[in-house]
């Protein structure tokens, strides 16, 4: 089999979806601003059922984020991550991997955590989206977030976000989780750096029932 | 010749990360975060090749696509691709949807070339060739000491085998990549890096300006482990687009470009004899290695840069010694230094081997080590270690458990230099009290923040929490780039010459002898209208080189399904003076937990056929999860004589090794491969039906 | 991924006429999104079937029904199923993460496709996408079958569909105009020959609900990956029986990951009707069971991952 034809075949496959580069041409020509600029006002789109069509071309969306309506014009393609981090300035929830496979992206839908990177953000209407930057009010961090400072459960912090959001789904419904508990809860956050014992320490911490925090250290000439 | 306080009260203590609570209520504001006025969303076009002559990259019709404002080819005029993934072209555009659409409309004229992805294969002088006018197999290099030969006759045993490694991937969670603004005015790089002035450097050299024009800004970033220096394709093609597109352009990499084309460390290929006396004590050690570093063939650097080189005998002492390191080029993405570049590698076959040789001669693991490690550091750790581990009751002979699931321990040592010099800091005391202290250096995760914090604390008396820290901008006094475990011992002595040039400044200024602490504030307020803004640099005294370290591993094995649950990893680390504890402890467990993903999860996997990466993405490239974590206990030996050195490379050094040799003492046989899968170990127990076998 | 017009309607048929030949059916999302993203599919149309009726319950019953869109989640939180089909919930709950299984629904997660990382690699046209190969054949297949009647080698990877298999399930499906009671088996069954499908439903079949009888069996699910979570099965195993003293009855085994459907043997169900479960017994079924698999060059490990888990989740049903 030669390597040729395979990139051929791959060819044909691309000019027959040449089509969807015309899609959508006059609306898209008509933003030139950057397509994160909020739009003027609206109508609100409660959660989608009306049979109606959206798309391909952009749309008005209105997301409900950290109790605040976010309203935005999104072609259907648009993740509710790329939705956050790209047209709008909500960019505490992290992309890392874009494939629901790492945690990075965890928002808190109706108090659920999901991959935000594979919600598309019209259908993220009419739901409670609360980001990383909605849990602490006023600056005054939540018990889970002060937990991790204490913990040291952060490093380079960019797995830090999504790790919130999912222990502070799992301490909302279940207060005093056990260790195992926690590991399911954490199963779909990754860490690179490697702080996942420190987290471990300050979810039970959170929970009330703080591991005794030692360092040994020994002095030896 | 300065020197840490006799007895310190914030450095050696635990200190919160100064920059936590950023990290925590995602206000951290990362090179991925930066929405400069009217940034541009921007994207890598790739080689679908693993190996082609590429006459044409047409970008025209990407030009057109709606929302793109520029599209530029990575090199004009025809080249040769190596690798798959290897970069192209560039868009910039309004939006990633604009972008997609527009790396559809890339289309390129090659014609593919004959290519190899295994190291095996790629060493045959008959494969095809990485490049045309050299054999993928270097020469190799060659260390020969004593008679190799007459000490193995004499050698009362003798242990042979074969070990490899696999390509790992750095895959720091933050991809490389940049926010980069060109204007007539000059460069602005927001950068995801290791090192500020490497990307400063590379950038004003890539576009042919003047280094005082470019500044790079690096407060926050998402990780490195030695893949971040210097601007990068991507650094270079965002500030072209830069400046085609007349604004700001932030391109950072997918998953997918982050398993291809930014760094791995590389494999390895160790066939190793090692012989020893009765007593235990080595004579004989006999290396014939290989591996790859992608497509740059080449001799290898033993110890650093991204050479499939490595130390060898690692860590002990053997008078006669044969060793042959050839390095092999296959299409693929180029080696990276990562995380202790070659001491991993060269871990896994010197502790394997040499548990062998121990079994051999029926001795300790630990025992044989006592015997043969130079460092007495590390002989005091093996003690420590054991008997906080319970290496004497846990240590059984290899195979030993009834049942299926069978039990193991095992241990290995590592050796870093780290060590560091040549930072500068400088420290402003406002009249209010308030300071801010400012190095030209880059926190990874590492805690750069927060060690500066706890010296410039310790020097004037005051609260870590009361410093502002400045770091990550070339505008500050520079510092090195943050590899090697360089950095506290680079950064740290620069603070505290900062800090006491200051002190002692406004003392003068003040007037009074001593404004530290209680006396901070009504000190200040003497300097009147103008802060005070004092330089310092690295001065010898404060810092070494030369760090140690031991690990032990407990493991349970299913003999029925192959899986591998590690139980516990202990490690006791010195470092010299320990900074900021909590801190250092954390780095040590990250360490480890990196090093549970080399021993049992991680593997680049190439396809034969098309040369594709088979595993770009976190689904099957397989980083540790929460709940593969095992117990993880640091112990931290101390030794503030020292001064500072670094740490986060020696304590993932020898992780896979202990584990790996924790497995063969379960098992009573071992696995000779990273990563120990489950299919690793059902074959090594002879349960795997071979291929093209029925049951 | 390319664009796409975005529609949810409220009617079966009205999903169904909106489907057409350009469009997917789209529920949770996670496996649809996976592919797009890579190119592998461009449907011109998302027809969302989340706003169906009658699709979002649980009901217990003689036989239970479960909406095609109920979550994984939802699954394993249900306190009643947990006790009624035990193996159901074990194995919803090893799928994918809590951020995945807050999302993923029953439907989708029996329609899912391959996940041969050749046939989603977004530059390899394989067998399965109607190219003329099958990579994984003559290259790296350690994830891959170890029983199949076609040339394509990778297996079915619903952890769901093992665990409905060993419990009989029915799958009703809307076809046209009307409903079809599906086996387990019947919805995979054209997988076993044909290269290029996932299972046997067509492009506008949709799963509406899952119904299983409650026999009063006892029921379980296992499986091995290389991680401790999170990571799809390199073997799984569901298993139910009528445990009578320490006799088992009506049994089913069935192994997922190792064929392109829930493999199950009759003649291994026939072997272990009414038998006394003893190592030997469990050894035995497991023969049966595994006679006809071939190791390709790297999936091998799979047979005795294979007899462990037959052995012990049997082991699982009499306690």
């Amino acid at each position: 089999m030669s390597e040729r034809s395979h990139i051929e075949s791959l060819d044909k496959e691309i000019s027959r979806r040449s089509f969807l580069k015309g899609v959508g041409t006059a609306v898209i020509a008509t933003a030139a601003a950057p397509a994160r600029a909020v739009a003027a006002r609206t109508e609100q789109i409660e959660r989608l059922g009306t049979d109606q069509t959206v798309g391909p071309g952009q749309a008005p969306v209105t997301l409900s984020v950290n109790s605040q309506a976010l309203k935005l014009n999104l072609e259907p393609r648009v993740t509710l991550l790329d939705a956050l981090r790209n047209y709008s300035n909500l960019t505490g929830t992290k992309e890392v991997c874009d494939r629901g496979t790492c945690g990075a992206c965890t928002v808190l839908l109706d108090g659920k955590p999901v991959y935000s990177c594979m919600k598309l953000a019209i259908e993220a209407q009419g739901h409670e989206i609360t980001t990383i930057e909605g849990l602490a009010p006023a600056g005054k961090l939540t018990d889970v977030q002060q937990a991790v400072v204490d913990h040291d459960a952060l490093m380079c912090g960019y797995c830090t976000p999504g790790f919130i959001m999912s222990m502070t789904s799992l301490l909302k419904a279940n207060p005093h989780p056990t260790a195992d508990e926690v590991r399911v809860a954490c199963s779909g956050n990754l860490c690179r750096c490697g702080t996942q014992h420190r987290m471990l320490a300050a979810a039970l911490q959170s929970a009330g029932a703080p591991l005794a925090k030692t360092i040994e250290v020994i002095r030896d000439a | 010749m300065p020197s840490w306080p006799a007895k310190p009260t914030v450095v050696g203590a635990s200190t919160t990360r100064v920059d936590a609570t950023a990290a925590v209520t995602g206000a951290a504001k990362y090179s991925s975060d930066i929405q400069t006025g009217g940034w541009l969303y921007g994207m890598i076009f790739r080689s679908r090749w693993p190996a082609a002559h590429v006459t044409k990259v047409n970008v025209d019709k990407a030009r057109q696509v709606p929302g793109i404002k520029a599209a530029v080819v990575e090199r004009e005029g025809e080249r040769t691709v190596r690798f798959y993934g290897e970069e192209l072209a560039a868009v910039a555009g309004v939006s990633k949807q604009a972008c997609l659409d527009a790396l559809r409309a890339i289309s390129v004229e090659a014609t593919p070339l004959p290519f190899v992805v295994k190291e095996e294969v790629a060493k045959k002088p008959d494969a095809p060739r990485v490049w045309p006018d050299a054999p993928n197999l270097a020469e190799p290099n060659v260390k020969e000491q004593g008679d190799v030969d007459k000490a193995f006759a004499e050698a009362a045993a003798v242990v042979e085998g074969f070990f490899t490694t696999a390509v790992q991937i750095h895959h720091p969670l933050e991809p490389h990549g940049n926010t980069v603004s060109v204007t007539n005015d000059g460069v602005t790089c927001w950068a995801s890096t290791q090192g500020i002035f490497s990307v400063r450097e590379g950038l004003a050299s890539y576009l042919d300006v003047s280094q005082e024009k470019v500044r790079v800004i690096t407060e926050h970033m998402g990780g490195g482990f030695g893949a971040k220096f210097g601007p990068g394709s991507e650094g270079g093609l965002a500030a072209r687009l830069s400046q085609a597109a007349g604004a700001p352009v932030k391109l950072m990499l997918t998953r997918f470009d982050q398993a291809l084309a930014v760094g791995n460390r590389p494999s390895s290929f160790q066939r190793i004899r090692l012989g020893a006396g009765a007593d235990g004590k080595l004579v004989a050690f006999d290396m014939d290695a290989f591996g790859t570093a992608g497509f740059g063939a080449g001799a290898a650097s033993a110890g650093g840069g991204g050479g499939a080189g490595f130390p060898a005998p690692y860590i002990y002492t053997v008078p006669n010694i044969r060793v042959k390191q050839a390095s092999v080029a296959i299409n693929a993405g180029q080696g990276r230094a990562f995380r202790a570049p070659g001491h991993p590698v060269a871990s896994f076959g010197m502790e394997s081997i040499l548990d062998e040789l121990a079994v051999k001669l029926k001795m300790d693991p630990v025992e044989i080590r006592l015997k043969n490690d130079p460092s007495e550091v590390r002989r005091r750790e093996y003690e420590i270690g054991a008997d906080r581990f319970g290496w004497k009751r846990k240590y059984k002979p290899p195979g030993s458990t009834t049942g299926p699931v069978k039990v193991g321990v095992g241990c290995g040592g590592a050796t870093w230099g780290g060590g560091g010099r040549g930072s500068q800091a400088e420290a402003q005391i406002n009249p209010d009290g308030s300071l801010e202290i400012r190095c030209g250096t880059q926190d990874l995760g590492t805690g750069t923040h927060t060690v500066v914090a706890v010296v410039a604390a310790e020097v004037f008396g005051l609260k870590p929490g009361q410093i502002t820290v400045k770091i990550g901008d070339t505008r500050f006094p520079p510092s090195g780039a943050s590899g090697g475990s360089t950095t506290a011992a680079s950064v740290c002595p620069a603070i505290f010459d900062a800090c006491t040039n200051a002190l002692q400044r406004l003392q003068e200024a003040a007037g009074v002898a001593d404004a530290r602490g209680a006396n901070w504030t009504s000190a200040c307020k003497k300097l009147g209208v103008n802060p005070l803004t004092v330089h310092g640099e690295w001065r010898e005294g404060l810092s070494s080189r030369g760090a140690g370290g031991v690990q032990f591993a407990e493991v349970e094995v299913d003999t029925e399904t192959g899986f591998v649950k590690v139980r516990k990893i202990l490690c006791v680390q010195d470092c010299g003076l320990v900074v900021n504890k909590l801190t250092c402890e954390t780095q040590i467990q990250g360490g480890i937990i990196m090093g549970l993903g080399y021993a049992l999860y991680e593997e680049r996997v190439m396809d034969s056929t098309t040369g594709f990466v088979l595993n770009p993405n976190f689904e099957t490239y397989k980083l540790p999860g929460f709940a593969d974590v095992p117990d993880i206990e640091v112990i931290l030996m101390e030794m503030p004589e020292r001064g500072v050195i670094g740490v986060g490379e020696p304590c993932t050094i020898p992780t896979a090794s202990a584990i790996a040799n924790a497995v063969a003492n379960a098992l009573g046989v071992r696995v000779c491969s990273l990563p120990v899968t489950p299919a690793r170990v059902l074959a090594a127990l002879g349960k795997a039906v071979k291929p093209g076998g029925s049951v | 991924m390319n664009s796409f017009e975005y529609v949810s309607p409220r009617t079966v048929d009205g999903a169904i006429s909106r489907v057409t030949d350009r469009g997917r059916f789209f529920a949770g999302g996670i496996d649809i999104l996976g592919e797009m993203k890579e190119y592998i599919a461009s449907p011109q149309v998302l027809v969302s079937v989340k706003e169906l009726p009658a699709t979002h319950e649980i009901e217990p019953g003689k036989s239970w029904t479960i909406g095609a869109n109920v979550t994984i989640s939802e699954i394993e939180q249900h306190a009643g199923l947990r006790r009624t089909f035990p193996g159901l919930q074990q194995a919803a709950a090893e799928v994918g993460s809590p951020q995945i299984r807050n999302v993923a629904t029953v439907g989708g997660n029996l329609a899912q496709h391959s996940r041969c990382w050749y046939y989603r690699h977004r530059d390899i046209q394989c067998l399965k996408r109607g190219g003329s190969t099958c990579y994984a054949r003559e290259g790296d297949n350690r994830y891959h079958s170890l029983f199949t009647g076609n040339p394509c080698i990778s297996p079915v990877v619903s952890n769901l569909a093992i665990a409905l298999a060993a419990l009989d399930a029915k799958v009703i499906v809307r076809r046209g105009k009307d409903e079809a009671a599906l086996t387990i088996p019947d919805l995979y069954a054209k997988a076993w020959d044909n290269p290029v499908v996932h299972h046997s439903l067509g492009p506008t079949d949709l799963i509406l609900r899952v119904q299983i009888p409650d026999e009063g069996r006892a029921s379980a699910y296992r499986q091995i990956s290389e991680k401790a979570s999170f990571d799809w099965a390199l073997v799984s195993c569901a298993a139910a029986a009528k445990v009578d003293g320490n006799k088992l009855r009506q049994v089913r085994v069935v192994l997922g990951a190792v064929a392109p459907v829930p493999y199950q043997v009759a003649a291994a169900h026939e072997y272990l009707e009414g038998r006394e479960l003893t190592d030997e017994v469990a050894a035995q079924a497991s023969e049966i069971m595994l006679k006809d698999a071939l190791a390709l060059d790297y999936n091998g490990y799979k047979v005795p991952i294979a007899r462990a888990l037959i052995h012990r989740t049997l082991q699982q049903l009499v306690g």
